[in-house]
Parts: C-alpha cells; structure tokens; sequence
C-alpha cells in the first residue's frame, strides 16, 4: 500500500518533470504558430538538432553541452530567422491556397533536416554527455536526478522569460496584436514580416536548447522528430492553438499522462492513449481545453 | 403567415452588442429595405437570419417554422437565399462553374441553361469561363446577385448588391428584383442608395446601433427626425 | 482553334489516338518487357493512385492529410491477415474490406476535424498514422513489428495488371465525381468558400466527410495489393511516414488539385527515385531531397508541372473538341491559370 502510493508520487513526479521540457519546446511553437498562423511540422526536427548541437559540442569541441547552450540558442536562431521569411512568403503569397502549402513547406523543411540528419549521423542512437550537472536529489523516498531537475528549472525560466517578453515588451505587445489580426497590426505600421521573423528565430532557439537537455535525459536518434513534433501538437491542441497560458499546463499534463501511462499501462501504448486523448478534446472542446486564445 | 418572423434577436461580439434586440416580419412577396449607419448591424442581421452566424438570444421564423441555431445550409434548403456584402466568390473556379455550383442544391437538371440566361442578363458571357478570382469589384457583385438567382430561392437577402455597379446594370438588377417578386419571391434588400430604396422598397427598416428605430415608408422615413438625425444627416446650412 | 465548325472527325482522332496508344503500350508492356521494368511500371502505376487518392482530399477538398499512409496500412494489413492460414480468403474479397475499415477510420478521424481549421486536421491525421503504427507493433494477429507474410506470389505480371487496373479506376472515378457531377461543384465549392457554400444549402462538413472518406478507403485497395504484391510486411514498410510523404510530394510536384496532376509527379519521381536508387543505393538521402523538392516547388512552381503547360487553352480546347464544355465556344478570352501570381 506504501509502496503503491509511492510509486504513483514517484510517477506523477517524474511526469511533472518531463512535462516541464513540453512547456519548452511547446511554448515557441505556440507562438510562432500564432504570429505566423502555420503550425510547423518542423518542431520536432528543431529539438534532434538541438541534441545533435549538443553532441557536437561535446564530442568535437569538448565543451560541455550546458555550458554550449547560449551558443545553441545563437545558432539556431540564426538559422530559424533564415527560415521563417520563406514560410512567411508562402503564407503570404497569391497562391490558391496558402494555408495549405504553408503547412505543406514546413513539412517540407522538416523531411529535409530528417533526411540530412540520416543521411549525416545514421540511426544510431545518441546522448548528450554533461559533467556539471549529475546524481540525484531525493526526498521522502522520491527520487528526482538532477538533470532533470534542470531541465524543468529551464523550462520554468524560459516559459517565464517568453511571459516577460511578450506582455511588458513594446515588441511583445506587437506580437500580441498582431497574432490577434494581421491586417490590422499591418495598419497601424506593424511590420508582421520582421516581428514574424523575431519569433520564429526565438523560438527555434529556444526549442534547439530544450533540444540538447532532452538529449541528456533520453537517447534519441535522428528519426525521432517526428514523436516530439507529435508531442507539441499535442499541448498547443489541448492549449488551444495560440493560446500561451494554456501551454503551462498543458505541457504539464502531457508529461503526467506519459508517466502513468508508461508505468501503470506499458510504453508500448503512449502514443496510442496520447491520440486517444487528443481526440477526445478535438471531438468536446477543440478551442483547447482552456479555451483562451493569445489575449487571454 | 409571415415570410420572415425575428422575435427580440440578439448576437454580441465580445463586448459589441451588433445586434441587440430585433423583432419584424415581413409578409411574402413584400419587398423590405434595411438601412442605417455603417456598423449598425445590417449584415449581421443578414447573417443571423441565413444561419451564418448564431444569434445570442431570441427565435427566427421562416415561413412560420422556427429555424434558430439551424446550420445554415439546412435554412439554406428550405427557401433562403442570400448575397454577401464581401462577395465570396468560389476563387478557383470558373464564372460558370460558379454559378453551377449554386444550383447544386436546387433545380441542377436545368442548371446549365440558367446558368446561361443568368449570365446573359448580368452581361457577364464574356468572361463565363475566367476564373472567378480574376473578376473585378463590380462583376464579384454580379456573380453574388447571380449565384443567389440559380438558387430559386422563395426568400432572398440582397446585401448591398449593387454597390459599385454601373448604373444601366443597377437597372437590370431592380427590373430582376421585381420580376421575382411577380413571381411571389420574398426580399430584404439592404442599401445606402437612398434613390435606389425609394424606387423599389414597400417598407422601410431603419437601424441604429444593433435597434431598429424607425419603420415606415419610404416617405414616413425621409421625414423622420430620427432618422434624419442617424443617418440621412440634414442638407448644409 | 478560331473555326468553330471542327469535322467531326478531326477531334475524335487526337483525342480517342493518344488514348488507343496509351492502352496500347501499357496493356502489352509485360509482352515486351522484362521482369525489372514490369516491375517499376507496377510501381508507378501504384504511386500514381496512391498520390491520386490523396489529391482527392487535399488537392479537391482543400484539407491536407499528412497521415495517408494509415490507409494504406489498413489495406495492407487487411489484406494481409485474411489471407492468413486459418482465414484463406480470396485474394479480391480482402481489397473492400481493407477500403471499408479505411473508410470508417476516416470518418472517426474526420467526423470532429473537418469542422475545424486545416491545421487539426493535418495534426489529426498525422498522429492517427503515429499512433497506428505503434499500435500495430504491439499487436499479437497483425505480427507485431515482426510483421506478417502473405501466402503464394502470383507473376509479376499479375500485380502490374493488379495496380495498372486499380488506378485506372482511380482515375476514372475521380474524373466523374470531380469533373464531371455535381459532388465536384459541391466539394470545390466548399474548398473555396465555406461561408458562401453553406447558403447555398450545401452541407459542408458532410461533403468534405465524404471526400476524406473517399480519399481513405482507394488507397487501402492499393495497400492491399501491394501487400500480396511484396509478400511480406510489417509497420516499417507498409506504416512508414515516407509513404505519405511521396503522395504529398508527387502531388504537389504533378499539380495540386489537377486531375493529372498526380500521374504526372508519380511517373517523375518514382522513375527519378528508381534511377537515383539504383545509382546511389542510399534511401535516408533520399527523404532529404523530396523534402528539398517539396520547399522548392511550393515557393517556385506552386501550380507544379502541370502549371508549367499551357493549361488554360489547351484544356478549353480538348473540352471543346469533346463537346462536354456545354458552351458553344466561347469568347477565346485568355485563361489565368489557378494560383498564378499577378
Ligand atoms: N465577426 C465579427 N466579429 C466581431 N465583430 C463583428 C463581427 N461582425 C460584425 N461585427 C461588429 O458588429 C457591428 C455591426 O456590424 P455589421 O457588419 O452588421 O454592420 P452593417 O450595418 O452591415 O455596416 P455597413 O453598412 O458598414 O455594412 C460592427 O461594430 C462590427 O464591428
Ligand atoms: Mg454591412
């Protein structure tokens, strides 16, 4: 019975903590879906480069990965802020359906970095090697090793940043208005291309670094990009697409479920009850569960 | 039994009450204009009614059968047609095919020839087999007038259908108005056109504000201070 | 193109020509042929239906699946597991089960997402083929991620009828309900104007169901012949997002919404693909450069190859030669093609 309850502390625990790096690589996206009004397909190939960069650094430069975080962040903001003019071009375009094949070109993009990270690192499987941060911190029985603990903290801290940024910042309340109405933020002298272009480099960034710290928890390989664009479909959808708040505590029980999922049902099926639950909310309450939107 | 039936109808945007509590009929084969200021709540009324959008409170009657919160495509069916004030035109798809597509639902076996005739009254043939999306300002109205005829429609809603249309075209568009209603067809037809209210409207409906302040003829309305005052505005000096 | 009064005999010939040829070539391609080439055919034959199911959702409807490939599995799987020892159905009978269960997958899958923007059904979509394949992996009757093999494998030139017959079909029933009846009018109409296609008395959600449903349950008939063909399969192979990758693709390169569209990318990239396999023998680079193409025809040639014809005249003039325009001619007025930049 103390063992049981145990366990399940011990899980909803470990869930909350995972959840945490949900958070991370879900509130960007949130975002620059937002702004850009395409849901980037790309999301999840954004985390495998981040723990590729992370490898890298360890194994080439001999820096310690943590340490090579703001330098993560550096990159793929870059890289990101190159990207986000051509999606924003195609959503913006004559076309006869821009939507469609703005969604279509992030897939794109994604197939490309899956097939250049195959093709360059193969299927083997990887993990981000760090010193600084190790062991574990227990209380009352719960065991919680410290990287993940870190990883959470990081997730906290950018959740709190992005909050900062976009409600006590002049450009944040651009984005805002213009995540809300684009013509109209167009009129009043918003420039939508550039702040688009903002957001989509920081949320790259910001995904790649979530990236490297999921890589230090988890082996991944260069074909799991597609389960993790999964998993952030799965927060901003439950979140509501847009909606930021939402994102907190949707990345929260995201991890939660995968957790009681993997240790009371079987690895095997998370995928499937994650569906599962995702189609129940499309099917009751498919403005998200919270239903906010971004001025919320 | 009325055509149209609106008891005490409301719809609100966030804090803008578009329209706060509207109630009138309108008799069949009645031609009935709306006018009032810009944002008083004419096309959302318009919307309301053809189920496009639902209302806050209150009930709809078509025909005497109650039809609030129905999708629209079933109000749709059961005798209503309407045009839009953005024209909506089926982008990728031919002037033709546009207007085909508008009878899909209605009579198709002879769909093709109205197709024709329509096109020849709005004087559109020429560019039958353009795509729509190529159209300019005042063709996208034609087509909107045009779709709304293949429908066959008993109770029609015209939303400022001839703005921007040449003058002749706005003749043929009135004298297609009254045939219809010849034919018992049911109108609301909202304008700005004061001459063009005057000349085919029974009954007036003025709005203001998501209200209706004023109903009358066309006569009563002009001399209404009221009305004056919302929305005619007084001659200078 | 200016005289009108065309012989009749004239427009007959080069339109009913090409097509006696084309029958010609790919109904006695196996006579002349060798087993390699009988092969690739078969493969574009079931590239070209399968990108051709898949335009009927996101070309016709307007609504992007990226989880294509589940139905193909379905197929394939159903296929697969009655032919099983134990269950030994006929070969034939298991291609409409297949379609039916990929059909009622669509419709739980569509039924809460058409309602919605473009954007849940593309996520919907893309995790049912997720989390399919993973269901499937843990599965005892479906093998696991073992797989399954199917019994006995008729002659190569049996699944190139097979695939060659099935597509043909494909086409034609596209043909007929997109062109040429009124669910074509209805479906395009929703596409392009839900507000406007509502007050015209069409009920959206159920013709965009009835597309998707439609778009599901003809690339299950393929999955299932491919599975007899291949005569093995398991969630790698038959559940691979890559399988809906090339639909999109090749779709996408041929000519989104096109009626051709999709024959045209298949046959090019499933020949470029077979060319590039065989020279390079790597697959992974492979996915890098379709996802490469795809970027670079949506920002270049949004209209694909086929936009690159003289579409708009030459389709005015085989309908007018074939008499199915209704108009009697025209005013030869120039045609923008779909999506071309002003
Ligand atoms: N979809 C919507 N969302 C939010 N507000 C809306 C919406 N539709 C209408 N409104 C608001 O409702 C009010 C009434 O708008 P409506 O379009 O009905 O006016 P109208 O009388 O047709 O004006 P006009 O003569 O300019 O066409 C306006 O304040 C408008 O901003
Ligand atoms: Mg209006």
């Amino acid at each position: 019975m103390v063992r049981a309850m145990q366990l399940l502390i011990q899980t909803v625990i470990d869930g909350l903590l995972v959840g945490g790096l949900y958070v991370a690589i879900s509130i960007g996206f949130s975002l620059a879906f937002g702004i850009l009004d395409v849901v980037d397909f790309a999301v999840g190939e954004w985390v495998v480069l981040g723990g590729f960069a992370g490898v890298a650094a360890h194994t080439w430069l001999g820096i310690d990965p943590i340490v090579f975080l703001p330098a993560v962040f550096v990159i793929f903001a870059l890289i990101g802020s190159l990207v986000a003019p051509l999606i924003y071009r195609v959503r913006t375009s004559r076309y006869a359906r821009p939507a469609l094949m703005a969604l279509a070109f992030t897939f794109g993009i994604a197939m490309l970095a899956r097939g250049t990270m195959l093709t360059t690192v193969g299927f083997d499987p990887r993990t981000v090697q760090t010193s600084l941060v190790g062991g574990t911190l227990t209380i009352g029985g719960v065991h919680m090793p410290w990287l993940r603990l870190a990883g959470f903290l990081f997730a906290i801290v950018t959740t709190a940043l992005f909050m900062g940024f976009l409600f006590f910042t002049r450009t944040g309340l651009a984005v805002r208005a213009a995540a809300q109405n684009k013509r109209n933020a167009g009129l009043m002298g918003i420039d939508v291309k550039r702040l688009s272009t903002i957001v989509y480099a920081i949320y790259a960034g910001l995904t790649a670094m979530a990236g490297v710290l999921i890589g230090a928890i988890y082996t991944f390989t260069a074909q799991v990009g597609p389960q993790y664009s999964l998993l952030a479909f799965f927060v901003v959808v439950m979140a509501g697409l847009g909606s930021i708040g939402g994102v907190l505590v949707a990345g929260l029980f995201l991890g939660m479920l995968q957790a009681l999922v993997t240790v009371y049902v079987g690895a095997d099926y998370t995928l499937a009850i994650v569906f599962g639950v995702l189609f129940v909310v499309l099917l009751v309450s498919p403005q998200g569960v919270l239903r906010r939107g971004l001025a919320a | 039994m009325s055509a149209v039936e609106v008891k005490d109808l409301r719809r609100s945007f966030g804090g803008i009450k578009a329209v706060a509590g509207v109630s009138f009929e309108v008799q069949p084969a009645e031609i009935v204009g709306i006018i009032g200021p810009n944002g008083s709540g004419k096309s959302t009324l318009f919307s309301l009614l053809s189920g496009t959008i639902a209302p806050t409170s209150g009930t709809i009657r078509l025909d005497g059968r109650d039809v609030t919160r129905m999708p629209a495509y079933r109000i749709a069916r059961m005798g209503l047609g309407r045009t839009f004030q953005i024209p909506t035109p089926f982008t990728n798809m031919t002037v033709r095919e546009n207007l085909l597509a508008a009878a899909v639902e209605s009579d198709w076996a002879n769909a093709r020839s109205r197709a024709d005739e329509v096109l020849e009254a709005l004087e559109i043939t020429h560019v039958a087999d353009d795509l729509a999306g190529t159209l300019s300002g005042g063709q996208l109205r034609l087509l909107e007038f045009g779709r709304v005829q293949m429908r066959d429609a008993e109770t029609i809603l015209l939303d400022e259908v001839t703005a921007g249309v040449n003058p002749r075209l706005r003749q043929i568009i009135l004298a297609r108005v009254r045939a219809l209603q010849e034919k018992g067809k049911t109108f609301l037809i909202i304008e700005h056109d004061m001459e063009l209210v005057r000349s085919v409207c029974e009954r007036i409906i003025v709005m203001d504000a998501g209200e209706i302040v004023f109903e009358g003829s066309f006569e009563e309305v002009a001399s209404n201070e009221v009305v004056i005052d919302a929305y005619l505005g007084r001659p200078a000096a | 193109m200016t005289s009108r009064t065309a012989k009749p005999g004239r427009p007959a010939a080069l339109v009913v020509l090409p097509l006696i040829v084309l029958a010609l070539v790919f109904g006695t391609l196996p006579m002349w042929t060798d087993d390699y080439w009988i092969r690739v055919w078969t493969g574009v034959a079931m590239w070209a239906g399968l990108a051709a199911s898949w335009n009927i959702i996101g070309g016709y409807a307007g609504y992007i699946s990226f989880g294509h490939v589940a139905f193909f599995g379905i197929g394939a799987y159903a296929t697969a597991i009655l032919m099983q020892p134990g269950y030994d159905w006929n070969f034939f009978l298991t291609l409409p089960v297949g379609a039916v269960i990929a059909g009622l997958f669509a419709l739980i899958v569509g039924w809460p997402t058409l309602r919605l923007r473009g954007a849940y059904f593309a996520i919907a979509t893309w995790a049912l083929a997720e989390a399919l394949a993973q269901i499937i992996n843990t599965l005892d009757f479906t093998g696991g991620s073992f797989g399954l093999s199917t019994p006995g494998n008729p002659s190569t030139w049996f699944f190139y009828y097979a695939m060659l017959i099935a597509t043909i079909l494909i086409y034609l029933l596209t043909f007929l309900l997109f062109e040429r009846s009124r669910f074509g009018y209805k479906v395009k109409a929703v596409r392009d104007n839900e507000a406007a296609a509502q007050s015209l008395g069409i009920n959206t959600t159920a013709v965009k169901l009835q597309a998707f449903m439609l778009s599901a349950a003809l690339p299950a008939v393929l999955g299932g012949i491919n599975a007899y063909w291949i005569t093995f399969i398991n969630p790698q192979s038959v559940l691979s997002g890559e399988v809906t990758d090339q639909m999109v693709v090749m779709t996408l390169i041929g000519g989104l919404g096109h009626l051709w569209g999709p024959a045209l990318g298949a046959f090019v990239l499933y020949l470029a693909s077979t060319w590039l396999g065989a020279e390079y023998g790597g697959s992974t680079s492979y996915i890098a450069m379709i996802g490469a193409l795809l970027a670079i025809i949506i920002l270049f040639l949004p209209d694909g190859l086929i936009g690159l014809a003289p579409r708009a005249r030459g389709m005015k003039l085989v309908r007018k030669m074939l008499g199915l325009s209704g108009a009697p001619g025209g005013g030869g007025a120039g045609t923008a093609p779909p999506g071309g930049r002003p």
